[in-house]
């Protein structure tokens, strides 16, 4: 069943430039609280610059830890925006209007904050611009064999597709908010706004556009995170690493975990911003049966890779499953991991009415990214300790606080950062909202009405 | 055409067949009788020359019991394209009957899994001489029984229109299980098909990853490659989504169902293959790169077995078939309008996808030992003799031949469901524009 009612054009102009021109105190307060903690995380970076990497306990043979996990889980988030802005687009599912911009917004601020992440882990964080083939007067090229230079090149690709792609679509909205402010704000609007006037042209030329880039960045979505596993997989000096399933296994795992994640802003926007018209339980059950059919292909690619690391009974890899069956406190991680990740969500969103239950699939969702992130640490460190055959050369590892500290921050960056551009841009597109309503329609089939929408003949 | 109608149309073309129905069946008789000679000349050859055969039954496997996934998937997605060409994918599970005849000598011929690398690490079974044998089976198995327990539930409504327009008796009363189409069987059936479709789905994907690492992987010593089973899986996908769209076109060609299957379906599936022929690429390039960069001997030698050395021509085949052209053509709206260009690319793909499964199994089954630790040398190519011609050959006629035979059985189109698209689809206007209301069912 779906649970709507008929709002006018204006209704809808009113209450999702709310956000912009309205804001609420809560707002204040949590954005106050937020970046509170991202200052936290800025005195830590600001220390391990000053007094080097070696505070975080980073040594042979755990070089990767805590932040290459959080880049990989972050990546991993960025890859909602796509999923349910261009596919969906594409396959014009209608469920996908109320998250897209939602989706695409947490992918730029994920990508920005992962790209964050390799730079802090660089200890000389001023050449991280060493990646890029800037200059030619040092004789030193970057080496395109290496897995440093794949990621800054391919993120960055990803990260200004993505925020072309939010400004095309934040067009018609931004001339919206022109309309109604003024002063200097209503000047940098006008800007934005690129003179739209909602002209049929300007409409046929902005849906074409956000198909080409739908379908340009595609590839791209599906690169990017590829290329990420690739600074794994190629390795042959981690043999857990060195699998052909790594690719897929991080693309469907980043869309498991980004589509959660998206579902988790949808229900908290819809809490904060008094969203519940635009926002239903049609939308984060559409979701929901889709992060099902995801998270069941993310499990068929995780077993694959626990099988195969079995398959050849090679003791590198062998004793690797054998830390994450076995050995504390590796083995309650991976309980927890699989418990948050797969268990207990995925039978749960078999079930319709948890499917359409708020509070249900913000928890579930929720528990998805706590078991996703722990996914990427289990892959990560555990390969490290143990790459080696000769067991003198195995080490530990246990997390510092400055890492803690610093990846409790990323996540306040994110939440900040998706604040501030609700204050400035509505996070729900205007146009898709009328247009639904336009689309919209109902048939009679015997006694049943059933929903339906308008499609080109 | 008004609902009645589509049901007389529809079952009068089951029941009463043509002179070129019957010429096709003769055809495929004959050549599969070709296959049969071709395979009793094989009987007492050695395991390395059976390469063949088993990639004839890999091929069938990937095409004709994927196929019924392209109902079952686009089912679980509600849309309402799906519903002309669900039939005649969901009818591809017979073959499912003609395919476990042909695993029969794979399981006598597959070694033992004694002393080389094998998914059945645990040595679960007390003689590990039945597995994987055993397990291989039931899953096979399984899947043909699930198969077929899908295409009946989807087919019971039609079997009561046929049983109704025959008066009730004979072997349509038998199949149509008492169906009166009252609320509570229409709920059964629809709770069926989600239960049966899902377990196909995971089926099928279990027996990809059995067949690709016992039948395969299994054979070439150092050949561990995760992403194997899944690049088996894509393929088959691809494969049949292939079969359904060239079976959707002589359908509407020749077996005049032209009313019945509209473009909106060819276009529907057209970007459904273009997507997998761009998986395709990707999953192969994944474990390309992966045993490329590290250059590591056992690895190299692997990606000459299966792409780079006797069998290039295959790969290249595969690779140029199945994704370079089908990606090139697909890409080009026009084309994908044009359900005669639609078909010429699914038949590409298809030839593509029986050269991409010859390269792998034949080259698998080509070593005599299995198990050595590593590959260390890549033997010389086998190439095809004349009983494998005619056991390719024959394989292929067997399958179409059971196919069409269960036309006669089973309506090609589903009745009920081209009953149901009638009931929500509406045409309506908006403003200047005819449109379509399309209804959701929940």
């Amino acid at each position: 069943m779906q649970d709507r009612r008929t709002l006018t054009d204006i209704q809808v102009n009113e209450t999702l430039t709310n956000t912009v021109l309205k804001t609420p105190l809560l707002w204040y307060v949590i954005v106050a609280f937020m970046g509170g903690i991202v200052l936290l995380g800025v005195l830590a970076v600001g220390l391990l610059v000053n007094l080097g990497q070696g505070l975080n306990g980073y040594n042979r043979p755990v070089m990767w830890a805590f932040f290459l996990t959080n880049m990989v889980f972050w990546i991993g988030i960025s890859h909602a925006g796509v999923m349910l802005s261009a596919i969906l687009r594409l396959a014009q599912a209608e469920f996908r209007r109320p998250a897209t911009r939602a989706a695409e917004v947490l992918t730029v601020f994920a990508l920005a904050t992962a790209g964050l992440m390799p730079i802090v882990h660089l200890g000389r964080l001023w050449r991280a611009y060493w990646v890029f083939p800037y200059d030619f007067s040092r004789g030193i090229w970057p080496d395109i064999r290496s897995q440093a230079v794949w990621d800054p090149h391919a993120i960055s690709t990803y990260l200004i597709g993505s925020s072309l792609f939010i400004f095309v679509a934040l067009i018609p909205d931004l001339a919206v908010l022109r309309d109604r402010t003024t002063g200097i704000v209503h000047s940098i609007y006008t800007l934005l706004a690129l003179g739209w006037r909602g002209t049929v042209r300007q409409w046929r030329l902005q849906a074409i556009a956000g198909i080409i880039l739908s379908a340009l960045l595609l590839p791209v979505f599906v690169s990017v995170h590829s290329i990420v596993s690739w600074d794994f997989s190629m390795l042959i000096g981690v043999p857990s690493w060195h699998t052909t399933i790594f690719a897929p296994y991080f693309v469907i795992g980043a869309v498991h975990s980004g589509v959660a994640g998206v579902i988790t802003v949808m229900i908290l926007m819809r809490w904060l911003f008094g969203w519940h018209d635009y926002i239903r339980r049609e939308h984060i059950d559409s979701l929901g049966r889709l992060l099902f059919v995801v998270a069941l292909a993310w499990f068929f690619f995780f077993m694959l890779e626990f099988m195969f690391g079995l398959y050849h009974q090679e003791g590198t890899e062998m004793v690797v499953r054998e830390l994450w069956l076995f050995h504390a406190p590796w083995n309650a991680i991976f309980v927890i991991f699989i418990l948050t990740a797969f268990i207990i969500p995925v039978p749960l969103w078999l079930f319709r009415s948890v499917r359409r239950s708020f509070p249900l699939m913000f928890f579930t969702t929720i528990l998805v990214n706590i078991g996703m992130w722990l996914e990427r640490f289990l892959l990560i460190i555990p390969g490290l300790m143990r790459k080696q055959p000769f067991t003198f050369s195995w080490g530990e590892y246990a997390p510092s606080v400055f890492e803690i500290i610093i990846i409790t921050a990323t996540f306040a960056l994110v939440a900040t950062m998706i604040l501030l551009f609700a204050r400035a841009f509505p996070l729900i597109p205007l146009g898709d909202a009328k247009e639904a309503r336009v689309l919209r329609d109902e048939i009679r089939i015997g006694r049943r009405t059933v929903q339906a929408v308008l499609r080109e003949e | 055409m008004a609902s009645e109608e589509v049901a007389r149309d529809v079952l009068q073309r089951t029941f009463v067949k043509g002179g070129r129905y019957r010429q096709a069946v003769i055809v495929l008789a004959a050549v599969f009788l070709l296959g049969v000679v071709g395979f009793i000349l094989k009987l007492g050859q050695d395991r390395t020359q059976w390469g063949y055969y088993a990639a004839t039954f890999s091929y069938l496997f990937t095409v004709a019991q994927t196929a019924p996934v392209v109902s079952v998937a686009m089912r679980l997605a509600k849309n309402h394209w799906r519903r002309p060409l669900a039939r005649a994918s969901e009818l591809f599970a017979v073959v499912g009957l003609f395919n476990l005849l042909l695993f029969i000598p794979l399981l006598i011929l597959l070694p033992s899994i004694e002393g080389r690398n094998t998914i059945w690490i645990l040595g679960v079974w007390p003689s590990r001489f039945y597995t994987p044998h055993i397990f291989d089976t039931l899953m096979l198995v399984g899947l043909v029984v699930l198969g077929l327990l899908f295409l009946w539930t989807a087919a019971v409504p039609d079997f009561a229109a046929a049983r109704d327009q025959r008066g009730g008796q004979g072997r349509y009363a038998f199949l149509a299980m008492g169906w009166q189409g009252t609320v509570r069987q229409w709920r059964v059936q629809r709770a069926l098909l989600g239960l049966l479709g899902g377990l196909y789905f995971m089926d099928v994907l279990t027996t990809h990853f059995l067949i690709a690492s016992d039948f395969s992987m299994g054979l070439v010593p150092g050949w561990v490659d995760s992403i194997y089973p899944a690049f088996h899986a894509i393929t088959g996908l691809q494969a049949a989504v292939a079969v359904t769209i060239v079976t959707m076109f002589l359908l509407r060609t020749v077996g005049g169902y032209r009313e019945y299957l509209p473009m909106e379906s060819f276009w529907g599936l057209s970007k459904i293959l273009l997507a997998l022929s761009l998986m395709w690429f990707y999953f192969w390039w994944s474990a390309f790169i992966t045993f490329w960069y590290g250059r590591m001997p056992v690895e190299q030698n692997i990606v000459q077995l299966i792409m780079f050395g006797p069998y290039r021509p295959f790969f290249v085949t595969a690779f140029l078939f199945c994704c370079i052209f089908a990606i090139g053509l697909l890409i080009w709206n026009p084309l994908r309008k044009s359900p005669a260009a639609l078909a010429a690319i699914a038949t590409m793909i298809l030839v593509g996808g029986f050269f991409d499964r010859m390269r792998l199994y034949v080259s698998s089954w080509s070593l005599a030992t299995t198990t050595d630790h590593t590959l260390t040398t890549v033997p010389a190519a086998i190439w095809p003799q004349v009983p494998d011609l005619l056991v390719i050959a024959g394989g292929l006629a067997g399958a179409v031949l059971v196919y069409l035979l269960a036309t006669r059985i089973v309506p090609v189109m589903s009745i009920w469901e081209m009953k149901e698209l009638r009931l929500y689809q509406v045409p309506r206007q908006l403003v200047r524009r005819r449109m379509l209301s399309l209804g959701k069912p929940d």
